[in-house]
């Protein structure tokens, strides 16, 4: 076990030895799927946050004699959108706020919610059932329920977004983060450390973390695409990101009535949306198996 | 059975409990005032003090909680601000509709969904596993709400097939078990089942492919036992997992068809929610949001009860 | 019992179809609200409930003339048959009741019905006062001191201070029956779901936010109003696209405002769109604060001229009627102004550069904006062609985009409230119908916000000066000059940034016969056949 130079805030690999991940690593390399998956993410995000040096058109710029060109004209691509807006641009710019909002809260949630979960497992009692009766409430709402209610009633907009879904994964990945630390705290070797005279946050951040935050990694990759769907369907319903902001969903709901001019087109920003969450539920899943943990 | 039945309850009390002050927090965190939706844009301070003192809008806040609890255990929960009809009596006709189109939805996706994952977990690592695969993971990757749009288009506008919209040629209240109706109910069902299609094939497909690997399968096996009598022996294994997912889906669908109802125009609580949230109609939202909750508590304590009932390790734990 | 439960089935079913075959004469149409609109009288969801709930079911004392699509509607006799002003006391009106009229309940209606109802919106303490109806009613009509029946068919009504746009308030308030309200326990919620006024539908079923069923009200005093269909079906239809879908896949016959893009596909399939000029406008509403740049009249006139409006059209279908004032073209009140609202860039610049702006000098402004809103047509690419329009002038716009909701607030509030955060303007499109509406409260000095909708403070003696002659001109042939030279200092000093003015499209299948678009916000549904 080298402890020695882990940290395991930062870094998340503590006590597996560095001979396990690089045996997933192997495993997900050797995956074609999975890596299929990993390079079109990666793409994506990559275009997305280097949208600006890739030479397109200004997203927001339109041209109302130029709306909705289809498929394929010349300067455009993939065609302009209902105000005359290059699509190509627009779908990668796009990329941006729906990834943002498709990933962050699941970020967020995780960290916020193996924290509260590590604790309640860890510390147990009165605090345990504190924080997991506050998770069961939230717990008790369906998640699209619950994300459209607090965005409903918060309103549109990006902030308000991400508050809404951060909230929304919270509980089941808090869940998950208690029961798989109870498990842990019940072994041998942490009642040995503790017996040492560790401080709890010692032990925690020594032997705890690092056995409990690989499954709870993995639940929350699995999150992932339905965050995105979610995200992107706040936005397709008007309580999500606000026009004139490209947003794959907000792009799918404002090309709605283009659908009998130019089906294709209308259907781009859906398809992203479908690549996307396709992509990040193949890559959990390969993750999954190649860390080989069960359901 | 029946004692765990009321620990399970007890339990449920705290959590509804919650729900409740949750629900009632939606409606202070929302900014703007509530009434600026259903007045004529240009009434005056005065009528708009009048109008919001009829809602109870100028009490303090803890008084309007405990109005509204007090209320809510009488059944009454409150008017609608944009109609004035009574929150409950608009919940709950709202309600039964999603019910409808949840549970036929279900009955789509749970039969459909069961087959083929029992198909990939029994042959597992074959051609029809990957097939299942895949076909299950596009179910839970795309966007619902625009395959339905693009349902529409193809089987509404363009093949003049099925009905686009509403819930029958007279409204939801004269619905009737008719092809007039049912035809209705086709593309929202189909598009809201394709999610718990993926789902609950992925689900039946590791539980039949875990057991199956399983020492005690090979047991039976060795003793002798035909493949029949040890499919038999797998689905029952399988079943009270299924069932609690099947459960949690069920909750999901009522939950999650307000994307599906706005496209559809589906008169269900969703569509309630949706028109709630764009009129700024608070009670309306307060009220939904709470009977979908309490109802999905509810589905859960079915299904807990339930699994206990077919499988009485759980119990004990 | 199985069989027989069977064998009803099949008779409803039967049933269904046969009444579907034989209703040949109805018409289902999909509206752009999301509820059914208040069915007790005064109607909520704006335009569109009057459109459809209020003067179907309803009639006012006066009305408005919708049988012509070729001139902009008058006043016309409704439940009054005439009405006037006392020659000595300008302050008190006499109202002659039309007779033989009775409401769907078959009770007759008189004078003591008016003061009823006018009881139910302005009298709190009366026993039939509704405050839904109240909301929607009572700031229509401010001039309103007192009313009396002097008998059965005569009716006084005292106002405030002289008002001559007294005709014109009256057209909102609408007629519901005591008789019924009564027979429904005193309770209007129980009123709701079977209503009775005396106007040519009667209203049969209601199934909120889904659907109500007319039929025609075979008494109705007007003839040539009787409705000839068998039924009219109100569907609220809020998404644009399930409207579209709705229509196109032959599930309503008629929709309001079908989305532009989606008018090709509809006129392909051999749907036809209805529109016409009607009393609307899309303008930038203005900041005469001081230290709004557009206090200056070189900039208002520049940035008017500065606007391609033609050039909108693709974006809209072309259904649009393009600015020339703040009324629209045809309006009977639009005078002859002498300014000339149209594209001309070089005129606009010469304008800028004597105000002291220039390539090297913008402007900079900041305007409100809303990404939607009822009647505001498509806000964001309007307003961003606009904007895109102003920065070949210099003036540079920045945008403060709100929701509608908030926007309403905004409007309320006025421009020197700070919430507005210093916005030199508002994007409201406006009913503008009437004297009152259409021109008085926007620039009333009495009239400046929060007190009233005067959002950006202006005041003039001379504007003030023909106010006050609309409301003491008495004379309605009079009255209407002075409303012309009213619309004519508008226009003469830009008020507005005035863009275009919408013209009420709606799409219907070609079936639907007979449907004359008055130049109105509220249409006649009377003359409507459905050719099988």
């Amino acid at each position: 076990m080298a402890l020695a130079e882990t940290d395991a805030m930062q870094g998340g690999k503590t006590e597996k030895p560095q001979g396990y991940w690089a045996g997933v690593g192997a495993r997900v390399v050797r995956d074609p799927v999975s890596m299929i998956c990993l390079v079109v993410v990666l793409l994506l995000i990559l275009s997305a946050i280097f949208a600006p040096y890739l030479g397109l058109p200004d997203p927001y710029k339109g041209s109302m004699i130029a709306r909705l060109k289809p498929l394929g004209t010349e300067g455009h691509l993939l065609g302009t959108d209902e105000q005359g807006r290059d699509m190509l641009a627009r779908l990668i710019y796009g990329g941006r706020l729906t990834l943002f909002i498709g990933l962050m809260p699941v970020v967020l949630a995780f960290f916020i919610g193996s924290a509260l979960g590590i604790v309640a497992g860890y510390v147990g009692g009165m605090t345990n059932t504190i924080i997991m009766r506050v998770v069961d409430v939230f717990f008790a709402f369906p998640s699209v329920l619950l994300a459209i209610a607090i965005s409903g009633a918060l309103g549109a907009g990006i902030v308000n977004s991400l508050v809404s879904l951060t909230i929304v994964f919270i509980p089941p990945i808090t869940r998950v983060a208690e029961a798989v630390t109870s498990g842990v705290r019940a072994l041998d070797y942490i009642d040995a450390a503790r017996a040492t005279g560790a401080s709890a946050l010692t032990v925690i951040r020594v032997h705890v973390i690092g056995n409990v935050l690989s499954p709870i990694f993995v639940y929350a990759t699995s999150l992932t695409s339905v965050c995105m769907i979610l995200a992107a369907g706040l936005s397709f319903l008007g309580i999500g990101v606000r026009p004139p902001e490209p947003e794959w969903g907000l792009m799918l709901n404002t090309l709605r009535s283009a659908i009998y001019i130019n089906p294709w087109l209308s259907a781009l920003p859906g398809v992203m949306i479908f690549i996307t969450s396709l992509c990040l539920n193949l890559l959990s899943d390969g993750l999954r198996s190649a860390m080989n943990v069960r359901d | 059975m029946l004692s765990y039945f009321f620990r399970r309850l007890l339990l449920v009390l705290p959590v509804a409990f919650g729900v409740s002050v949750i629900c009632f927090m939606l409606v202070q965190i929302a900014p703007g005032d509530p009434l600026t939706a259903i007045m004529p844009v240009d009434a005056t301070a005065e009528e708009q003090a009048a109008m919001r003192a009829a809602y109870g809008l100028d009490k303090p806040l803890p008084v309007q909680y405990a109005i509204w609890i007090g209320n809510l255990a009488q059944g009454d929960m409150g008017k609608s601000i944009a109609t004035g009809r009574p929150v409950a009596q608009e919940v709950f006709g709202a309600v039964q509709n999603s019910l409808l189109l949840a549970v036929s939805a279900a009955v789509i996706a749970f039969p459909i969904g069961i087959f083929l994952g029992f198909l990939a977990g029994y042959f597992r690592d074959t051609l029809l596993d990957r097939a299942v695969t895949a076909l299950s993971i596009t179910g839970v990757s795309v966007p619902n709400y625009w395959l339905g749009i693009v349902l529409v288009i193809i089987f509404s506008v363009n093949l003049g097939w099925l009905p686009s919209m509403g819930a029958g040629p007279g409204g939801s209240q004269s619905w009737e078990w008719d092809w007039l109706h049912m035809r209705h109910l086709i593309l929202p069902a189909v598009t809201l089942a394709v999610v718990p299609i993926g789902i609950v094939a992925r689900t039946v497909r590791a539980l039949a492919g875990d057991i199956l690997t399983m020492d005690f399968v090979q047991a039976l096996y060795a003793k002798g036992m035909s493949r029949g009598d040890v499919l038999r022996h797998v689905a029952r294994n399988a079943a009270s997992t299924a069932l609690s997912v099947m459960g949690l889906q069920l909750g999901y669908l009522l939950g999650g068809s307000i994307l599906i109802e706005t496209v559809f125009n589906w008169p269900g609580s969703g569509f309630l929610l949706s028109n709630a949230i764009f009129q700024r109609d608070l009670p309306l939202l307060q009220g939904t949001i709470l009977i979908l909750a309490l109802f999905f508590v509810a589905m859960n304590l079915i299904v807990d009860v339930a699994q206990a009932a077919i499988d009485p390790r759980i119990k004990r734990s | 019992m199985l069989r027989l439960k069977a064998g009803i089935a099949a008779l409803a079913v039967a049933a269904t179809m046969a009444s579907a075959a034989w209703a040949q004469g109805t018409l289902r149409i999909g509206m752009t609200a999301a509820d059914i609109p208040l069915t007790t009288g005064q109607t909520d969801q704006g335009g569109e409930g009057m459109r459809f709930m209020g003067y179907t079911v309803y009639d006012s004392l006066i009305e408005w003339d919708l049988t012509s699509a070729d001139k902009p509607s008058v006043l016309i006799p409704g439940l009054a048959t005439e009405w006037s002003v006392d020659a000595e006391d300008k302050t008190k009106w006499i109202f002659k009741l039309r007779e033989g009229v009775t409401f769907h309940d078959g009770a007759p209606f008189t004078a003591a019905d008016v003061v009823w109802n006018l009881d139910k919106i302005l009298v709190e303490s009366s026993e039939q006062y509704d405050p839904r109806q109240a909301a929607q009613g009572k700031s229509r009509i401010p001039a309103v001191a007192s009313y009396k029946a002097i008998d059965d068919y005569t009716l006084e009504i005292v106002t405030k201070e002289p008002d001559a746009t007294l005709p014109y308030q009256m057209t909102w308030i609408l007629m519901s029956s005591k008789a019924n309200w009564e027979a429904m326990d005193k309770d209007w919620e129980k009123v709701a779901g079977s209503p009775s006024g005396t106007g040519p539908w009667k209203l049969e079923t209601f199934v909120p936010r889904e659907r109500a069923e007319m039929v025609p009200f075979a008494d109705y005093w007007d003839e040539t109003r009787i409705p000839k269909l068998d039924k009219m079906v109100l569907i609220p239809l809020p998404e644009p696209n399930a409207r579209s879908a709705a229509l196109l896949s032959g599930q309503v016959d008629w929709i309001e405002a079908p989305a532009p893009d989606t008018i090709p596909a509809m006129e392909g399939n051999g749907f036809v769109i209805s529109s016409n000029a009607y009393p609307h406008n899309w303008t930038w509403h203005l900041s005469r604060l001081e230290g709004s740049p557009w206090n200056d009249i070189r900039v208002r006139k520049a940035a008017n001229l500065a606007i391609d409006r033609e050039g909108m059209m693709p974006l809209l279908g072309g259904l649009m009627v393009p600015a020339k004032g703040f009324l629209p073209p045809s309006s009977q009140w639009f005078g002859n102004p002498t300014f000339e609202v149209k594209y001309d860039l070089d005129a606009a610049k010469a304008l800028m550069e004597e105000a002291g702006f220039g390539p090297d000098n913008h402007l900079k402004v900041k305007a409100l904006i809303s990404p939607s809103g009822s009647g505001q047509m498509l806000p964001l690419p309007m307003n961003e062609y606009v904007q895109q329009s102003l920065a070949e002038i210099w003036i540079d716009v920045e945008f403060m985009v709100v929701e509608w909701n908030q926007m309403i607030n905004l409007w309320r509030a006025g421009a020197a409230d700070p919430s507005v955060d210093g916005a030199m303007s508002i994007n409201f499109t406006y009913f503008i119908q009437d004297p009152f509406t259409g021109l008085i409260r926007h620039l009333d000095e009495n009239l400046i916000a929060p007190n009233g909708t005067n959002w950006g403070h202006y005041s003039d003696p001379e504007m003030q000066e023909l106010f006050k002659q609309i409301k003491t001109t008495f004379d309605p042939e009079a009255q209407d000059e002075v409303l012309r030279k009213t619309h004519e200092k508008y226009v003469d000093d830009a008020l507005f940034l005035m863009v275009t003015h919408d013209v009420a499209p709606r799409a219907m299948a070609p079936k639907v016969k007979g449907f004359v678009q008055a130049q109105n916000w509220y249409q006649n549904f009377s003359s409507i056949t459905i050719e099988e």
